[in-house]
């Protein structure tokens, strides 16, 4: 495949992940941050989501466990996933967070089970596009210009 | 609630000093968890200014009695040993006058207007974004 097509199906991947709804601008914000001084950021710090994800994702899914549920320590977990949601753009995944709270403090613990289901799906979607996206941008290179448009 | 402040500074605060337009600006970017950290630093980076990264409150403190001073502290509102509340409010009764700037998670009324209370000069939702940073370094350049 010649260079242009390549960089056109990185544009392309990258693209269907706003339009899909699991990016928002802050992933943009990210992209713009990154440069000749530090050229793999936004794979560095959506490494660090991954890597603080896989620690509440386990601590959350303990604490579900317990018998009477602990809605203030599971609110607790979940302000930290969505504050690391919202600084890398995971749009879909701090939605699941809001609503996860919201049943959180509602005290329904059948609801944030339901909704701590769907998080899990939405995070491991994401993190394959992503991976899968890096993996092409990596193999293809970087482009001469940001491509902006979401 | 997104952002609160560069109104009227709580009783507690200082006037701003003066800084020298010419040196970078020198910023103290205050934040336990090393994502946001990353992101804050290279984001405060790009925007010219010199930045040091502090993991609690006590840290802090611990840097201005040593005799470090910034132009600008910006801070997390949860942190182990010492949260971003007591940290600035032991800051100014210090009489430290740098711009305190709260970048915080929290986003209930309430909780931003205790964070404000303690001596910030404004306060931000995360993430910080280019938008947010413009109008905290034109805010400390226009003093």
């Amino acid at each position: 495949m010649d260079r242009n097509k390549q960089h056109r199906q990185v544009a392309l991947m990258r693209q269907s992940l706003f339009d899909q709804g699991l990016l928002d601008e802050q992933f943009v914000q990210l992209e713009e941050l990154q440069d000749d001084a530090n050229p793999n950021f936004v794979e560095e710090v959506v490494t660090l989501f991954y890597r603080d994800s896989a620690r509440l994702i386990l601590n959350i899914d303990q604490a579900l466990d317990k018998s009477p549920l602990d809605f203030a320590k599971l609110d607790s977990y979940m302000h930290q996933f969505k504050g690391s949601a919202s600084s890398i753009g995971a749009k879909k995944v701090k939605s699941e967070c809001t609503l996860f709270r919201e049943y959180c403090k509602a005290g329904n613990g059948e609801g944030c089970k339901r909704t701590f289901q769907q998080l899990k799906k939405e995070y491991a979607l994401l993190r394959k596009k992503l991976e899968s996206y890096f993996q092409l941008a990596r193999q293809v290179g970087p482009v001469e210009t940001a491509c902006r448009r979401i | 609630m997104e952002k609160m402040g560069f109104g009227n500074v709580t009783s507690t605060s200082k006037t701003m000093k003066i800084i020298d337009t010419e040196k970078k600006i020198s910023v103290l970017i205050v934040e336990d968890d090393l994502l946001i950290q990353k992101i804050h630093k290279v984001m405060m980076t790009k925007f010219g200014t010199e930045v040091q990264l502090a993991a609690n409150g006590k840290e802090v403190v611990d840097l201005f009695l040593s005799g470090a001073s910034f132009d600008l502290i910006l801070t997390d509102l949860e942190m182990p040993i010492m949260d971003g509340i007591e940290a600035t409010k032991k800051l100014r009764s210090m009489g430290v006058t740098s711009m305190i700037v709260g970048v915080t998670s929290r986003n209930q009324d309430s909780e931003i207007q205790a964070f404000m209370k303690s001596g910030l000069n404004a306060c931000y939702v995360k993430p910080l974004n280019a938008e947010k940073v413009t109008v905290v370094l034109n805010e400390l350049k226009n003093i």
